[in-house]
């Protein structure tokens, strides 16, 4: 009987070679924001900044959906992220959003449920939003007004409910850049 | 103003979904300048509008979403499109290369990236596309699967 799962974190490596900072255009280092540590620019960013002008784009909206103040509470944007994830097969990006959401509840009650296949242990807020991102994920969505009500029942308010739209929709496009451009590693 | 996210959706200004979603401009404004930077990029990588937009056409009629179906088909009459990528718009297959191995990257990361793996890059680049053309395929790719449900979102909870 497993009582607690911890999940080790992942590398992740790109199956196409990165840009060299080096020989990256003045665009590609301005996407970057490259700062006198520019070794440590990490592999995606340097993967992705092959189309800066997308790059760009994508990461300030990326960054306005996870991390802008107020509306949903943070831990349930992760769990919207995390049921993408697993829908899209985005192992890289599972474990990264399962830990971070484990260290923001401090609590591993949910990342446990979900490893042993239990979502309905889960809490009915969690089973909610859990479900409502792995409907929407689906291709074509099997999202329904029903799912939209039950998030309602639980007592999440119409600007909420945007911003876990945003999240689970923003990880239709990141596990679909991080699962397919590249594949995820054992920790050392 | 109705942007192309409220179009998808089907808002107008007098929803009350119109107005909370006002309430991220970050979103609204974000989601925008996405959309201009896979569909119309300053610098298109090689890969032309006519191409891009027949794409995410045949990404929207996988998503069986009507929206966005016809907001595509139309982008694409005004763009005067070759019969092979109409072909490529309407969901071909029996294409020429590259266009069929984009054709099948495409289907394949719509319908079910968690099969993806390593060779399906491999295949591009045999295809002959270079790395800066498999990344913006891949972010024109992720983005149509963004807003095709985020419109969804949005049209359930116009209506629920």
């Amino acid at each position: 009987m497993i009582n607690s799962v911890r999940l080790k974190p992942l590398n992740w490596r790109p199956h196409i070679a990165p840009v060299e900072v080096s020989e990256a255009t003045p665009e590609q280092l301005d996407a970057m924001k490259v700062t006198p540590s520019a070794k440590k620019v990490s592999e995606y960013v340097r993967t992705l900044v092959h189309d800066p002008e997308s790059y760009v784009a994508r990461t300030l909206l990326f960054n306005a959906i996870m991390y802008v103040e107020g509306g949903l509470a943070r831990p349930d944007r992760e769990l919207g992220a995390l049921g993408a994830s697993i829908v899209n097969g985005c192992k890289f990006c599972a474990v990264v959003h399962a830990r971070r959401h484990a260290e923001l509840t401090k609590s591993d009650y949910l990342v446990t449920a979900l490893y042993l296949d239990k979502p309905e242990t889960l809490a009915p807020r969690d089973v909610a939003i859990y479900r409502f991102a792995r409907r929407l994920s689906a291709t074509p969505s099997e999202a329904t007004e029903e799912d939209i009500a039950s998030l309602r029942s639980v007592g999440m308010d119409d600007i909420e409910i945007i911003d876990l739209i945003h999240a689970i929709s923003i990880f239709g496009w990141a596990n679909r850049l991080m699962h397919v451009l590249g594949h995820a590693e054992s920790g050392k | 103003m109705i942007d192309a996210m409220d179009k998808a959706a089907g808002l107008s200004p007098d929803d009350a979904v119109f107005s909370a979603r006002r309430f991220r401009p970050e979103f609204v404004d974000g989601a925008e300048l996405c959309r201009l930077s896979v569909l119309q990029p300053k610098s298109d990588q090689g890969l032309a509008q006519g191409l891009r937009v027949a794409l995410a056409h045949r990404m929207a009629a996988l998503n069986a979403d009507q929206a966005l179906i016809a907001e595509y088909g139309a982008q694409l009459a005004v763009l005067d499109p070759t019969e092979e990528v109409l072909a490529l718009a309407r969901g071909a297959t029996d294409l020429d290369e590259p266009l069929a191995t984009i054709a099948r990257h495409v289907d394949l990361i719509t319908l079910a990236p968690i099969q993806a793996d390593a060779k399906d890059i491999a295949k591009l680049t045999e295809a002959g596309l270079d790395n800066p053309q498999i990344v913006a395929l891949s972010e024109l790719i992720a983005f149509v699967n963004f807003q095709t449900r985020v419109a969804t979102g949005l049209r359930l909870m116009r209506s629920a």
